[in-house]
């Protein structure tokens, strides 16, 4: 039994982070449902509420809100509105349905699901597009300690591939919206007579070095054909010959 | 049952010995590559033609590694240890090993396993290897919390029976060739010996071992290239003229990252640069690390050691 509220109370952990999977959801929502039954035949019985008893995914519920309101300095208030709800929800009468309603209905699921993936692909393309308006700008995008750990995102990356930052003169620190201690903002740093070194022959001394690595790195590894799919040659490469 | 280490042994064996064909994706952040392979063992040599399906046309033709020639890598994945000042190189020490079941990929059965680093100075990875052959299948590499940050797949490969009707000699005329150097082979229980080069590293991540030396050529640029049995990082060391006006610059290509240091000795401008499928931390410690070695503070007066 304890074990069993022990999953329940990480199960209504996870959902309040909203991280719960459908299978945590399906049993809290079974657990309240319990609850629910209980405390009618208790209110009926005349006993104490049984919204007390430390175990109850609703007691549960109510306590890890109340810890996390508290935290974030709300009022805490102590207060339960899903009998309210499930008795509206009893007293509202079943829909009808139509087999063709039915059909129609997952349709619509089905069109809201598609709209959503093409937002998501255009706003990939959208982040991935260069922008025309820094085309006389070097982007040097900022590295951190662990930037590849921000892979959740969009690539935002160079077409020919590189991202060089200089660690000499990091000039603005723009506002940035992750929290993460690791991420450092990008870093723009326009073309000046201070640079004294060639934007394309960096370029070009990079590129050499990572296909020297990559040749390398399949001969001396046991990654198979791996490193040879890290690195494509770029753009000024291709030119070139 | 077979055991991880086994399992990764015969990988290690499986991906030098057997011919095969496949085509391959590769996923980072999002961008995805697919890519064309064929490696093909004849007459104790493997020969391996790569070709990239998108983006530019790039196709790559490696021949002539001997079947005998076993490397660092080799030696450390199929469990031998290698010897190194006198320590022991062993992957063990530095990573753990899980069976984490079964799956199947490109349609075929293969077992999961997850390599987990025991240190914050490499990533951790998710390899499966096809039960029948060894083949690895999938390659995913993993940051330090755990999040993928790769993801290396086969998605269809034939194991060739015959693939004697591959053209080497047609196939070899577009393609960009690589020849294979043999220096780097070593034999079982071998002493990895330092290197004859005016630069030494102070300080090289544990389990790290010399994999292969590329000394200063006409191009003014020596390579040392270096691995624990699964990660490798280069370092390049160039005195060049078109280098010498660099600025200290971090770089990345996907999960590749580089760290260019700049620094002066006997009166020359040195650009040193390390670059691997390593955490960025690290490969910045190993840069900062090489220092002009005993040969270099005894050499010639321009510090040409060698």
């Amino acid at each position: 039994m304890s074990d069993q509220t022990e999953r329940l109370a990480e199960s209504l952990s996870a959902l309040m982070d909203g991280e719960a999977s459908e299978i945590e959801m399906h049993r809290i929502l079974k657990e309240v449902g319990i609850d629910q039954d209980q405390k009618t035949s208790d209110q009926l019985s005349s006993s104490s509420a049984s919204s007390s008893k430390p175990s109850s995914a609703r007691a549960i519920w109510q306590r890890y809100n109340m810890v996390s309101a508290s935290l974030a300095g709300e009022p805490v208030a102590k207060i339960d509105f899903s009998a309210a709800i499930s008795a509206a929800i009893d007293e509202e009468g079943a829909h009808k349905v139509s087999v063709i309603g039915n059909i129609m209905s997952s349709m619509g699921r089905l069109a809201i699901a598609a709209s959503v993936a093409m937002v998501a692909i255009l706003g990939v393309q959208q982040l991935n597009a260069p922008d025309p308006a820094s085309a006389d700008v070097i982007q040097f995008a900022e590295m951190d300690i662990e930037s590849t750990e921000q892979n959740t995102g969009p690539a935002i990356q160079f077409p020919s591939g590189f991202q060089p930052s200089i660690q000499a003169r990091t000039v603005s620190a723009g506002g940035n919206v992750k929290t993460s201690q690791h991420l450092v903002p990008v870093v723009e740093v326009r073309k000046s007579a201070e640079q004294q070194f060639s934007e394309k022959e960096l370029r070009a001394y990079m590129d050499d070095i990572m296909l020297k690595h990559s040749n390398n790195a399949a001969l001396n590894s046991n990654q198979g054909m791996l490193p040879f799919a890290r690195v494509t040659k770029s753009e000024a490469r291709s030119d070139k010959e | 049952m077979e055991s991880a280490y086994d399992l990764m042994a015969r990988m290690a064996k499986a991906s030098k010995e057997l011919s095969y064909k496949g085509l391959f994706t590769y996923e980072y952040r999002g961008q995805l590559r697919s890519i064309k392979v064929v490696h093909l063992v004849r007459d104790g040599q493997t020969y391996e033609r790569i070709v990239h399906m998108d983006g530019p046309e790039r196709e790559i033709f490696r021949r002539g590694d001997n079947l005998d020639c076993l490397r660092a890598a080799d030696m450390l994945l199929r469990g031998s240890s290698l010897k190194v000042n006198d320590t022991y190189a062993e992957l063990e020490d530095y990573y753990e090993f899980y069976i984490r079941g079964d799956g199947r990929i490109a349609g075929r059965q293969v077992s999961l396993v997850e390599i987990l680093p025991k240190d914050k100075l490499r990533y951790g990875y998710v390899v499966a290897i096809d039960k029948e052959t060894g083949l690895m299948l999938q390659s995913v590499l993993l940051s330090q919390s755990g999040k993928p940050l790769e993801r290396f797949q086969y998605v269809e490969i034939s194991l060739a029976t015959n693939l004697d009707n591959f053209q080497l000699s047609s196939e070899m005329a577009k393609s960009e060739d690589i020849d294979v150097n043999q220096s780097a082979c070593l034999e079982a229980n071998q002493e990895i010996e330092p290197v004859p080069s005016i630069w030494e590293p102070q300080w090289l991540p544990p389990g790290f071992v010399l994999s292969s030396y590329q000394p200063e050529g006409a191009d003014g640029q020596e390579s040392w290239m270096y691995t624990d049995g699964l990660a490798v990082f280069s370092v390049f060391i160039d005195s060049t003229e078109g280098t010498r006006n660099f600025p200290p610059l971090d770089a990345k290509l996907g999960t590749t990252v580089a760290v260019l240091t700049k620094t002066q000795y006997r009166n020359k401008l040195y650009a040193i640069c390390v670059v691997g499928e390593i955490p960025r931390a690290t490969a910045a410690q190993v840069a900062n690390a090489i220092r002009p070695s005993a040969i270099g503070e005894v050499g010639s007066p321009q510090g040409q050691g060698n």
